[in-house]
């Protein structure tokens, strides 16, 4: 069983490098950084160009992991220390999307598409 | 402290509250010596989420970025699969024991579709598991300090209150009725069920591998799924204060679709479980 599952993680890590690899190369959205620091994200507003899909490069600097989560975006990521995630956004519509970091509820901030 | 405490027992509820059906459950058919199968699961969840958790801190670049993802919709559907087989199993057996007269089950078919119930398990600790070694490693890297050590501390007791939890709905399941508890339990899972089916098929939105559908509704304003409350409901029944059109119809989809499968027999007639209709006539 544990083989099994080890196997079963194994091939869909790497189906994902096949997948993802290309996909991402070949990508020229534009990329948007987010800092986590101090227990706050930084900047806590950011404005993006409506109906153009963009990568959000979350860094967390703070000494403990990070949930960089949004329930609009339906996106819940773990950022470990001191690590850098790419978060992949689709075209938004224009509006106002929060989020969070799901182990600091005090850390909050919003993306504002327009 | 406070905070850390309402992170990890809201991670860990879920975790708690289907060890505590799972447990339960096994007890009520009779198979209690079959724990084992539960405890199993929970332990490999627990395994697997620590792996996880070290692996995650260990990688970078695309394989960060999309490898939990992948594991976490893996995790999710597996879930909902193993959840719905289950429900409609614990139906099948519902209708067959009439009664606490008849709680033996088929002991060869228990046994035969046991290994269901260490994968719920499994599935139950799993999904929110790795999230949580993270949390909780990150607090005690820096337990050092004075409010460091308040705030793992608070994580800790978070994990204990939701273990408290589960055994309070397995010490609970003890004093209801077999029936009772199927019919609670069958409801609960299907809501569950429908609520990770519906997260998961809004994930596939948002990684666009599904077309974008407009927000359905908004009740923010009565209640935010970000807070407490909100973020509990939405882990229990899957609410959201902004669905989309699509996470709205796999919900209701998925209700009715694992709903007829599921209490279809209440409608239609029972079939006998016992071979060649060997019932006792005391027990009609």
């Amino acid at each position: 069983m544990r083989t099994r599952l080890t196997l079963l993680i194994a091939g869909l890590l790497v189906g994902l490098v096949v997948v993802a690899g290309p996909a991402s190369a070949a990508d020229p959205r534009p990329e948007i950084a987010l800092t986590i620091e101090k227990d706050q994200f930084q900047p806590s507003e950011i404005k993006v160009k409506a109906n153009t899909p963009f990568t959000l490069v979350v860094t967390n600097k703070n000494a403990k992991a990070a949930e960089f989560e949004s329930k609009d975006l339906r996106v819940e990521k773990v950022v470990p220390a001191g690590k850098t995630i790419n978060v992949l956004i689709r075209a938004l519509k224009p509006g106002t999307y929060a989020f969070f970091d799901d182990f600091n509820k005090a850390a909050t901030g919003r993306i504002v598409a327009e | 402290m406070g905070g850390t405490f309402v992170v990890t027992l809201r991670e860990g509820f879920e975790a708690a509250l289907i060890l505590g059906i799972v447990y339960t459950y096994l007890e009520k058919i009779g198979a209690g010596r079959h724990f084992g199968y539960a405890t199993r699961g929970g332990a490999l969840g627990v395994l697997a989420s620590v792996v996880l958790g070290v692996v995650v801190t260990a990688l970078s670049g695309p394989l960060l970025d999309f490898g939990p993802d992948v594991i976490g919709l893996g995790v999710i559907f597996l879930a909902v699969v193993v959840l719905t087989w289950h429900g409609y199993w614990m139906q099948q057996h519902a209708r067959a024991v009439k009664g606490e007269v008849q709680r033996r089950i088929d002991e060869a078919q228990a046994t035969h579709r046991l290994w269901i119930i260490g994968l719920i398990a499994f599935t139950g600790v799993f999904r929110e598991g790795a999230e949580t070694v993270l949390f909780m490693w990150g607090l005690l890297t820096q337990a050092t300090s004075t409010s460091g050590f308040a705030s793992a501390l608070g994580a800790l007791l978070g994990l204990v209150a939701a273990a408290a939890l589960g055994w309070a709905i397995f010490r609970g399941g003890q004093h209801i009725s077999l029936q009772r508890f199927f019919a609670l339990t069958s409801g609960l899972l299907l809501l569950l069920a429908a609520g990770m089916f519906s997260t998961g098929v809004g994930r596939l939105e948002a990684l666009g591998l599904l077309p974008q559908s407009s927000t359905a509704w908004d009740t923010s304003f009565i209640l935010d799924d970000q807070g407490h409350v909100g973020s509990f409901l939405n882990g229990l029944i899957g609410y959201r204060a902004r669905p989309s059109f699509i996470e709205v119809g796999a919900y209701v989809l998925y209700l009715a679709v694992a709903g007829s499968l599921m209490f279809r027999g209440n409608v239609s007639k029972p079939r006998p479980s016992t071979p060649q209709g060997k019932v006792p006539a005391h027990a009609t």
